[in-house]
C-alpha cells in the first residue's frame, strides 16, 4: 500500500507546536518513514497561530501539501482557519464541542487536550496529548512513540519523562475508538537515512569546511545556524561570538579569514545589507569568508518567521563596483552541507567571499535525507609561508599573476610582511592613484573568474529533452520535482532543472538544456523571477512564464502544476 | 635587538608637514624597539583616515581596513592568532563616530589590542569637518554656526565601561607617548591610548601651543587602580588636560577566557576528521 498523509498541528506559540511536530517526525523515521515537517509561525513568542504540517509517506517525499487528512487544533482558532483544507473524509481533533463542525464534509472528534494534560501532571503536556493521539489515530504502537520521548528527553529529569510518556497513553486512550480512514499497519523497518533541518545541515557543511570562527548578529531565520554550530563547538577548534551588529560580525569574521582561520557569518538579508560594506573589503582585500543569507520575505523587516528567495539578484550584485563572488544555493540539507564545504574550499582557493542562499522554509524544516554526510578526510590549506617564497623580505600579497591568485601568506607567521589594504593598491598592498596599477588590480581581481566559472557545476536535470521544462533553484527543488512528476503522470511532456551554483552562473550548461526545450517556466518565490531574468541575461534564453509566490509561505506541488496547466491551456 | 630603523618604510609619507601623526610615528616605532618586537610580530588595524594610514609608513603586517571598522577587524584576528601583538591605528572620527559602537563592545569584550587613537578633533581626510571630540561651538565649513553636540569623551566612556587601561598622550610629547605605547602593548587586555595632536590644516582651535598651554602630566600620587579617581581625571574639572596612565588595572582577556585557545592559537589547530566524523554520527537517533 502506498501512505502519503498529510498532518497539520497548530495552536498559540508557546504550546510547544514545534515539540509535537519534532517528536512526530522522529517517530515516523524510527519506524522507517520517510517525513518532512513544516513549521509555520508568526514573529511572537505567546499567543498567535503557529502550526506545524506533517508529511508521511513510505516514499521519499521533499515538499510540502495543501490537503490535510488530518487536523490536529489546540485551540480553536487552528480548526477555524484550517478547516477548509481537510479533504473529504478528514478527521479534526479538536479542543471543544463546536456546533459549526456538524455539517462538514469532514468529521470533528472533541479531546480535551489541556484537561487531560493536567491529569498527566501539567497543562502544558496539552502537546504531548496531541502527539500520542494523532499517533494512534494513525496507527502508530505505542511503544515506539514511548522510545522516542525517552530519546528526547533523555537529558531532562525523569519525572518530566515520566509526565510525557503519561500524557502520550492518555492521548492514545483518547483517540482509541475514533476511526481514520487512512490509518495503515506500521512496518517497522530500519530507518531511512537522517532527519534534519536545513540549519543543522548548514553548520554540519561549515565543520566540514574546516570552519574555526563564526561570528553573528541574531536574525531569523540564520540564527538556528548559529544555535547548531554553538551545540557542536565544544569539542572542535571554533570559536563563536556574538557581535554587536552585523558590520562587526561580518569585519570580525574578515579579520579572522585574514590571520588564517576559515570563517563564516549567517544572518538574513537585513543583515545582509548591513554586511554589503564587508563584502566588498573581502572583496579588494581578497580575503576568503563565507556568508550565509537565510532569506526572509522584506523589504526591511518584511515578514521575519516566513520564507522568500528574492535577494538572489541582491547577493549577486551587493556591494559598490564589481568583483567576483561565488554565489550557491542549495535545494536540500544535503546540498546545503556539500555546498557549505564546498564554500569554504572555494572561497579560500580562490581568495574570494562566498555567498550561500538557503531560507527559512529550507532552514526550518525537516526533512530525510538518505545521502551520506561524510567528512573530508583532510583540508587543503591555500596559502604559504617563507619556505614558498623565493623573497621573503620583498614578499607582494598582491602579486599580479595571469590567474589573478596571488600567493597568501598570513600575517605574524613567518619574516613575509603581509599587508592589505582597502584603498586600491599595489602589489605590495600600498595605497596607489596610479592609473595603470588600478588597471591591473582591476584585472587581476577578475581575472579569477575564468577558473571560477570552471568550478561551477552544472544543473541537476530530471527528464532531460522534454518540452517543457520546470526550472528552480534553492529551497523549490522539492516542490519543483514533485510537480514534474506530477505532470508527467497527468500525460504532459515534462522535466526539471534545479540550480545550485548560481554565480558564477553556469551559462554554457544552462543554455545547452534550456536551448533544446520547446518551452520552459521558472518556479520562484519572489515577485519578478529573478532566476528567470537571470537566465535571460546569462544565456539570452526568454522563459515562457514564470510560477511565483512571495506571500511568505512554502510553495508546494500541487500549486505549481495547478499554474502550469492553466498556463498551458 | 630591534632598532627603529628596523621599521622604516620606503613608502612615501601622505601627510601634511608639521602633523601630529609624525610625532606618533616616531613614538611607535620607539616603542616598538624598546619593547624588542620585529615587524613581522605586529599587526597594525587601521580603518580610514589619516591616522588610519600610519601602517603604510612603516615595517609591518597590516590591514588597512574600513571607516569605523578597525575594532571588529582586529577583534577577529586576534582570536584566530592570540599570539600577534595588535595595534590598532585609528582617529576620533573612525574610532569615537562611525566605529563608536565597536568601541563600546571591544571594550567589553577586553579583547587584549592596543588602541592608539589619533585625536585630532576634526576630520582630516574629508577636509575640516567637525569630528566627535570637536568641541561645543567650533566653527568649520560644515558647521558655520558652531558645532551644536556636546564633545565625545572616550576617556570617560572608556572608563565606565570597564576597560583595563586607559591613557592619554600629547604627539608633541614623543617620550612620554612611547612609554604610554610600551605600557599600552605590555598591558593584557583592551588598552586606550587616546593621542591628541593638533591638526595644522583644519583645526585653527587646538593648536599645538593651545595642547601646550593645557597639558600636564598626572600627579605622581594617582591612584592607576582606582576607577573613580581616573573618572574624575577624565571629567576634568578645570582647563587642564591630563596626559598619562588614568587607570590600569588587568583582568582576562576575552582570549584568556576561552579554554580551547589556552595552549595555541586557532590557526595552529589541525583539522581533524575523527571529531567531525563523531559529530557527524552522533546526532538524534
Amino acid at each position: 500500500m502506498t501512505v502519503d498523509i498529510s498532518v497539520l498541528i497548530g495552536g498559540e506559540a508557546g504550546q510547544g507546536i514545534q515539540t509535537v511536530g519534532l517528536l512526530m517526525a522522529r517517530t515516523c523515521h524510527r519506524a522507517g518513514l520517510y517525513v518532512m515537517a513544516v513549521n509555520d509561525f508568526e514573529s511572537r513568542i505567546r499567543g498567535g497561530h503557529s502550526f506545524i504540517q506533517l508529511r508521511i509517506s513510505d516514499r521519499p517525499v521533499h515538499g510540502p501539501t495543501r490537503k490535510l487528512h488530518m487536523m490536529v487544533a489546540l485551540d480553536e482558532r487552528t480548526y477555524g482557519l484550517h478547516q477548509p483544507e481537510l479533504t473529504e473524509g478528514g478527521l479534526a481533533l479538536i479542543p471543544k464541542d463546536n456546533a459549526d463542525t456538524m455539517a462538514q464534509h469532514h468529521r470533528c472528534k472533541m479531546v480535551d487536550f489541556e484537561g487531560v494534560a493536567k491529569k498527566a501532571g501539567s497543562s502544558i503536556l496539552a502537546n504531548t496529548v496531541a502527539a500520542g493521539a494523532c499517533l494512534s489515530l494513525l496507527g502508530a504502537p505505542f511503544d515506539l512513540f514511548e522510545n522516542v520521548l525517552k530519546l528526547t528527553f533523555n537529558q531532562v529529569e525523569e519525572k518530566r519523562l515520566a509526565q510525557n510518556v503519561q500524557a502520550a497513553q492518555y492521548g492514545y486512550a483518547a483517540a482509541e475508538d475514533e476511526p481514520f480512514k487512512w490509518s495503515w499497519r506500521w512496518a517497522m523497518t530500519s530507518p531511512k537515512g537522517r532527519l534534519i533541518d536545513g540549519a543543522h545541515a548548514v553548520a554540519f557543511g561549515a565543520l566540514a569546511g574546516d570552519c574555526r570562527f563564526s561570528a553573528f548578529y541574531p536574525m531569523s531565520p540564520a540564527t538556528g545556524i548559529i544555535q547548531r554550530l554553538v551545540d557542536m563547538a565544544p569539542t572542535v577548534p571554533l570559536v563563536i561570538e556574538q557581535a554587536e551588529d552585523e558590520i562587526a560580525a561580518v569585519n570580525m569574521v574578515i579579520g579572522a579569514a585574514f590571520a588564517g582561520v576559515r570563517a563564516m557569518t549567517a544572518t538574513s538579508g537585513g543583515g545582509f545589507s548591513l554586511m554589503t560594506e564587508g563584502l566588498g573589503l573581502a572583496a579588494i582585500t581578497e580575503t576568503p569568508i563565507v556568508i550565509v543569507n537565510a532569506q526572509r520575505p522584506g523589504p526591511a523587516t518584511g515578514l521575519p518567521t516566513r520564507t522568500a528567495q528574492a535577494d538572489l539578484q541582491f547577493v549577486i550584485h551587493a556591494s559598490q563596483d564589481e568583483f567576483p563572488r561565488f554565489v550557491f544555493a542549495p535545494g536540500t540539507p544535503f546540498e546545503a552541507f556539500s555546498v557549505t564545504a564546498r564554500a569554504f574550499e572555494l572561497s579560500e582557493r580562490f581568495q574570494v567571499p562566498a555567498i550561500i542562499l538557503v531560507d527559512q522554509y529550507l532552514n526550518d524544516s525537516l526533512f530525510v535525507a538518505e545521502e551520506p554526510f561524510e567528512a573530508p578526510e583532510a583540508v587543503t590549506p591555500f596559502t604559504v609561508t617563507d619556505d614558498d617564497l623565493d623573497d621573503v623580505k620583498h614578499y607582494r600579497r598582491y602579486e599580479l599573476k595571469d590567474s589573478g591568485i596571488s600567493p597568501r601568506a598570513l600575517p605574524c607567521n613567518g619574516r613575509a610582511l603581509v599587508k592589505v589594504c582597502s584603498d586600491e593598491h599595489d602589489e605590495e598592498g600600498h595605497i596607489t592613484e596610479d592609473a595603470e596599477i588600478r588597471d591591473a588590480m582591476v584585472e587581476k581581481r577578475q581575472a579569477k573568474y575564468v577558473a571560477m566559472r570552471r568550478q561551477m557545476r552544472p544543473p541537476e536535470v530530471i527528464h532531460a529533452g522534454s518540452d517543457i521544462l520546470l526550472v528552480s533553484w534553492g529551497s523549490m527543488r522539492g516542490a519543483m520535482e514533485e510537480a514534474v512528476n506530477q505532470l508527467r503522470a497527468d500525460g504532459i511532456n515534462c522535466g526539471g532543472v534545479h540550480v545550485v551554483d548560481v554565480w558564477p552562473f553556469p551559462d554554457a550548461a544552462v543554455g545547452e538544456i534550456l536551448g533544446k526545450a520547446r518551452q520552459f517556466f521558472v518556479v520562484e518565490q519572489n515577485r519578478s523571477a529573478q532566476l528567470g531574468q537571470l537566465i535571460r541575461q546569462q544565456t539570452g534564453c526568454q522563459y515562457t512564464d514564470a510560477v511565483l509566490k512571495y506571500n511568505g509561505r512554502p510553495m508546494c506541488a500541487g500549486e505549481i502544476t495547478t499554474a502550469i496547466k492553466t498556463k498551458l491551456r | 635587538m630591534v632598532s627603529t630603523n628596523d621599521y622604516h618604510s620606503d613608502y612615501p609619507n601622505h601627510w601634511c608637514p608639521g602633523c601630529g601623526n609624525f610625532g606618533i610615528l616616531d613614538a611607535m616605532k620607539s616603542a616598538l624597539a624598546a619593547l624588542d618586537l620585529p615587524p613581522e610580530k605586529i599587526l597594525i588595524v587601521s580603518g580610514i583616515g589619516q591616522a588610519a594610514k600610519t601602517p603604510h609608513f612603516l615595517q609591518c603586517n597590516c590591514f588597512h581596513s574600513l571607516h569605523g571598522r578597525a575594532l571588529p577587524i582586529a577583534t577577529g584576528a586576534k582570536i584566530a592568532n592570540h599570539h600577534m601583538t595588535v595595534l590598532v591605528s585609528t582617529g576620533d572620527g573612525d574610532c569615537y563616530g562611525e566605529g563608536g559602537n565597536h568601541f563600546m563592545h571591544a571594550i567589553r569584550r577586553n579583547i587584549d589590542v592596543t588602541v592608539l587613537a589619533h585625536n585630532n578633533s576634526v576630520y582630516g581626510l574629508t577636509k575640516g569637518q567637525a569630528s566627535p571630540t570637536s568641541m561645543e561651538g567650533m566653527q568649520t565649513k560644515m558647521q558655520p554656526g558652531g558645532v551644536i553636540a556636546g564633545a565625545f569623551n572616550p576617556l570617560a566612556v572608556a572608563l565606565s565601561l570597564g576597560a583595563g587601561f586607559v591613557a592619554r598622550g600629547f604627539s608633541g610629547e614623543g617620550d612620554q607617548l612611547s612609554n604610554l605605547i610600551q605600557a599600552g602593548i605590555r598591558h593584557r587586555g583592551f588598552a586606550l591610548i587616546d593621542i591628541l595632536q593638533p591638526c595644522v590644516s583644519f583645526n585653527r582651535v587646538n593648536t599645538h601651543k593651545w595642547y601646550k598651554d593645557r597639558i600636564a602630566p598626572i600627579e605622581e600620587n594617582h591612584d592607576e587602580t582606582d576607577l573613580i579617581a581616573a573618572l574624575r581625571l577624565a571629567l576634568g574639572t578645570d582647563d587642564r588636560i591630563p596626559t598619562g596612565i588614568y587607570h590600569r588595572r588587568e583582568s582576562p582577556s576575552y582570549t584568556d577566557r576561552i579554554d580551547k585557545l589556552n595552549d595555541k592559537p586557532l590557526t595552529d589547530h589541525q583539522y581533524r576528521p575523527e571529531l567531525l566524523k563523531a559529530l557527524l554520527t552522533d546526532g538524534y537517533p
